[in-house]
């Protein structure tokens, strides 16, 4: 076989099953997002009727809302917590391997059942807290209350991606050489201006790569929604991809969720490659 | 050296998890027939009764399926064209859906139809409704609507069962005033919030809402406005924590006595004994009327028993239906359960239920209208929301085009 | 830097957020531990008697050691399978960019990086199902598939890193290009290999969202699958939950209590690339 080939037989078979068990169905998806069917039975083609129907279904908007809402302060909360750890883990600190190995525990750890272990912690462990210390605001579950329920998933969230985001920061600033610290030590620099003259525009590329990755994943978060709220109180904590999986499998809306899976794609893109942009512009003007 | 011993130690494990992998079909002669049951709380009782049938039947082996949030994934596995052989389902709205599309094989003339009580097979057949005629399922057992009350708590109060909507509610205030929690709302789980919401709307509103609703001839704003005002005036009696409390925790603090009254139904008594063996509670149907004795009953189909239509074991399906309807095995069901059964002469003996026996013997009862509602529609979510925001004509309108929009996007 | 003094400020602080992180995994722990009884009169202490029998029942009512089985099962080969094809294809692009198909290709594996799982969910789930594939083998394969996207990313631009200088003297002696790549470019992938073997084995051992539709027959739930399965079936007993919990937990915190270090620098080494 010759070289040329031998790259093809490498290539080709993952190319087919790439495209009939990724490509095809996502096709499928944009195929059925122009028809009514049911997930089962006939259909019919219906032109952007679902997409019509989607820009006006309050529910839709709702968890749309819901979801930036969310995956916005949870991204920031992340972002800063991680950065705050990972500058305290790269300062000389005592225990600095055994505090690493703590900080990175919750990145193996599943969502789904740490979720249902936050769940008892807060419809049990902080009310009882709450009630002993006289605490009103929490001395009742935070996650019954349509105001507060979205908070309850940003602490899981934040908690849980909290960890790799620091792992992240942690591999930018051991790049980070030494002399450049110890040249504006001298120039009297105090470590503020350090902080944000050196060691932010050197870190710059994970800033925006860690941006990028935890918008998107908070983006799609699920496995936290059904084990903390189920989309409750109301429909106040429904989040897109539950929306889609709910409507589409129980409501027998299939063809109506692809189309809004459609569109949560676009958006989805959208704002991956708007972050990349913008965020790598301002890395380059530094 | 270690390299070597790494991918021996690899390719072992890889063999022993492929041998473990393949061998669960070998030597494997007995029929498996999949039961599908949304019903939780009946677990050990399905178990018990099936370990029975085995026995009788040792070439055939029976698996229960009890997935939580059960509808979505039988509407999944629906999806997939994976359908168990037989169902052991609410006679809901998902019932009358799935009997339209033609998953439920037709029992029309089976001999156990004739054991039923003709008003739960006519309440099956309008959940299907008159576009697919037939009885896609065995009625086996009708459920309750109820307030369960701690008989302690209410002697405290001097109290007497109510009879009426105004001495239910002049029971809240005492009990209020007494500083004894007057009702255990769990609607950390939204549908906790569909017993009262049922008991209110079977009693008040005119069964063929659901029919008129579809045409566009009537609407919640119209005829909801009572349900909506009895409930924004049951919420104000809860606990502190009223949304955040669930099922579970609803089920321990009644028989515990932390509260006065509870919304469920039936089923939830077992779990509320399971919880506080020695629990001295009672039932009764929440009291919509001033009218005395003019209540009904809010019930439903609770339990169906029927086939897929695919199924390629028909004939061990039907042995297994006909041994779940024996007066013996439907009598253990509904003890087990604290339950009712549609068979004639099969009869709840309970004290605990005492309180609603004579609904049933009387035939006292009114159908629970969600079953007419569009599926997918989330009303316990809604009511949820309600009982939050207590915007009664926001809350009426959004039912109103929630039920459009459910019915225009499936 | 060496020769500074320790931030005795950092380390306490670090040591206090610390806390946010171990208070969790302890009252796991204890709670699944404790008797109901002890649960309810107090939450936060030592259990007095650390009841066993939580476990045992746990095992029981979860079927443990068949869910335990199946997340193994899924994760070993989805992780066996992955690093060895793609990292193939990877090398196979990488050493082909400048063709445009090539090109074309390693785009198209990545682009799938921002299509979300919802998109493509549904026709899925018919389709897996229409070729009997709704079973862990179907798992595996999806696993691989999905993986390809990001460890195209990762790989190539570590390939590209490696000079073809390397591979030129040992085609000269006549040696083929399957023998390259496993002899001398997969041996020299080994930090990469180990990166994605841990993020993909972390992907297939906690996912929830495809098992869920995927997998209609509960004797094949996965660990977090049977978790959500029997929910219902904890009602009130949280004890029994949480021991549920921490056993479907444990396997992983044990494998990492022994390679923790190997496990971040793996994940360090994805992120530089």
């Amino acid at each position: 076989m010759s070289r040329k080939n031998v790259f093809l037989v490498m290539t080709i078979p993952a190319l087919l099953i790439f495209l009939v068990f990724h490509t095809f169905p996502a096709i499928q998806g944009i195929f059925y997002s122009f028809t009514n069917w049911h997930g089962y039975g006939d259909w019919q083609f219906v032109g952007f009727k679902n997409f019509i129907n989607v820009f006006k279904d309050q529910q839709v908007l709702d968890s749309y809302l819901f979801t930036f809402k969310f995956a916005i302060v949870a991204t920031i909360l992340t972002n800063v917590l991680s950065l705050l750890i990972a500058l305290g883990l790269n300062a000389k600190v005592k225990f600095q391997k055994t505090l690493r190995a703590l900080y990175f525990i919750p990145y193996i750890l599943g969502m789904l059942i740490i979720s249902f272990i936050f769940s008892f912690i807060f419809s049990k462990v902080l009310p009882d807290i709450g009630q002993t210390l006289h605490i009103q605001w929490l001395s009742s579950n935070i996650l019954g209350k349509t105001s507060t329920a979205w908070l309850g998933i940003v602490i899981v969230s934040v908690w849980q991606s909290t960890a790799f985001n620091t792992i992240l920061y942690l591999s930018g600033l051991v790049t980070i050489p030494g002399e450049l610290y110890e040249a504006a030590g001298l120039d009297g620099a105090n470590s503020w201006t350090k902080f944000w003259r050196i060691t932010f525009p050197m870190i710059m590329p994970f800033f925006t790569i860690n941006m990028v990755l935890a918008m998107r994943t908070f983006l799609m978060a699920f496995d936290q929604i059904v084990a903390l709220t189920g989309g409750g109180p109301g429909r106040a904590t429904e989040s897109i991809s539950y929306v889609i999986y709910k409507g589409g499998f129980e409501g027998g809306q299939f063809a109506y969720q692809s189309a809004n899976a459609v569109i949560y794609f676009i958006v989805i893109a959208a704002i991956s490659i708007f972050q990349i942009k913008v965020l790598q512009k301002r890395g380059e003007q530094y | 050296m270690k390299k070597r011993l790494f991918w021996g130690l690899v390719m072992s494990v890889f063999t022993a998890l492929l041998l473990s992998g393949c061998s669960k079909n070998a030597n494997n002669k007995k029929v498996t027939l999949e039961l599908f049951s949304n019903k939780s709380e009946a677990v050990g009782t399905y178990q018990k009764l099936i370990k029975e049938f085995e026995q009788e039947n040792p070439d055939i082996e029976v698996k229960l399926t009890t997935p939580p949030d059960a509808e979505t994934v039988m509407k999944t596995r629906l999806t997939k064209n994976d359908i168990p052989d037989m169902f052991a389902m609410s006679g809901n709205g998902t019932f009358g859906e799935l009997a339209r599309a033609g998953v439920f094989a037709d029992f029309s003339g089976n001999q156990n139809l004739e054991k039923v009580r003709p008003v739960y097979i006519d309440s099956l057949e309008k959940v299907v409704g008159p576009t697919k005629k037939g009885t896609y399922g065995i009625p086996y057992t009708p459920n309750a609507n109820i307030v369960i009350y701690n008989k302690d708590r209410l002697k405290e109060l001097n109290g007497t069962v109510p009879q009426t909507w105004n001495e239910f509610v002049a029971l809240l205030k005492k009990a209020k005033a007494a500083k004894i929690t007057p009702i255990y709302w769990t609607l950390n789980e939204p549908w906790t919030d569909q017993s009262p919401w049922n008991s209110l709307e079977a009693n008040l509103v005119s069964q063929n809402f659901a029919k008129l609703e579809n045409e566009g001839k009537t609407s919640f704003v119209k005829t909801h406005q009572k349900v909506a005002k009895k409930m924004l005036t049951l919420i104000n009696y809860g606990h502190s924590d009223n949304f955040g409390k669930g099922y579970s925790d609803g089920n321990t603090a009644i028989g515990k006595g932390d509260s006065l009254f509870y919304f469920q139904g039936n089923w939830a008594i077992p779990e509320v004994l399971k919880a506080t063996p020695k629990a001295n509670i009672g039932v009764f149907p929440l009291p919509t009327s001033n009218v005395p004795g003019k209540t009904k009953l809010a019930s439903a189909v609770d339990i169906v028993l029927t086939m897929s239509v695919k199924t390629k074991h028909e004939k061990e399906v039907k042995k297994f239906i006909n041994f779940m309807m024996r007066k013996e095995n439907a009598q253990t069901f509904i003890d087990d359960q604290l339950a009712f059964s549609t068979i004639k002469g099969v009869d709840q003996n309970n004290e605990i239920l005492s309180g609603i026996k004579p609904y049933f013997a009387d035939d006292r009862i009114t159908a629970v209208m969600d079953s007419y509602y569009p599926q997918g529609m989330g009303t316990a979510s809604l009511i949820q929301e309600f009982l939050q925001k207590k915007n009664t004509n926001a809350f009426l309108k959004k039912l109103d085009s929630e039920w459009a929009k459910t019915l225009d996007h499936q | 830097m060496t020769n500074k003094k320790i931030n005795w400020a950092a380390t306490i602080l670090l040591a206090i957020g610390a806390l946010a992180v171990l208070i969790p995994l302890y009252l796991t722990i204890t709670i699944a531990f404790k008797t109901p009884e002890e649960l309810s009169s107090n939450l936060f202490n030592l259990p007095k008697h650390w009841m066993v029998s939580n476990f045992t029942n746990a095992i029981k009512t979860t079927n443990f050691f068949v869910a335990l089985k199946n997340s193994i099962f899924v994760s070993f080969f989805s992780v066996i399978l992955t690093v060895l094809t793609n990292s193939m294809v990877a090398y196979a692009i990488a050493r082909n960019m400048d063709k445009k198909f090539y090109k074309l290709l390693y785009y198209f594996f990545v682009s799938a990086m921002f299509i979300p799982f919802p998109i493509i969910m549904l026709p899925l789930v018919r389709q897996t199902s229409t070729w009997h594939l709704d079973n862990l083998f179907g798992l595996i394969l999806l696993y691989v598939v999905f993986n390809l996207a990001l460890n195209t990313f990762i790989y190539v631009g570590y390939i590209r890193t490696i000079p073809v200088e390397l591979e030129e003297a040992a085609i000269v002696d006549g040696a083929s290009t399957w023998r390259v790549f496993w002899k001398i470019i997969f041996p020299l992938l080994g930090p990469m290999n180990a990166t994605v073997a841990i993020l993909s084995c972390l992907y297939a051992w906690n996912d929830f969202l495809l098992p869920l539709v995927l997998l209609s027959n509960p004797d094949m739930a996965t660990l977090p699958l049977a978790q959500y399965i029997f929910q219902s079936q904890f009602s009130t007993n949280y004890t029994l939950a949480f021991a549920s919990y921490l056993m479907a937990l444990a396997p992983m915190l044990i494998v990492y209590m022994f390679s923790q270090k190997w496990i971040i620098s793996g994940v360090m080494r994805g992120s530089i690339k």
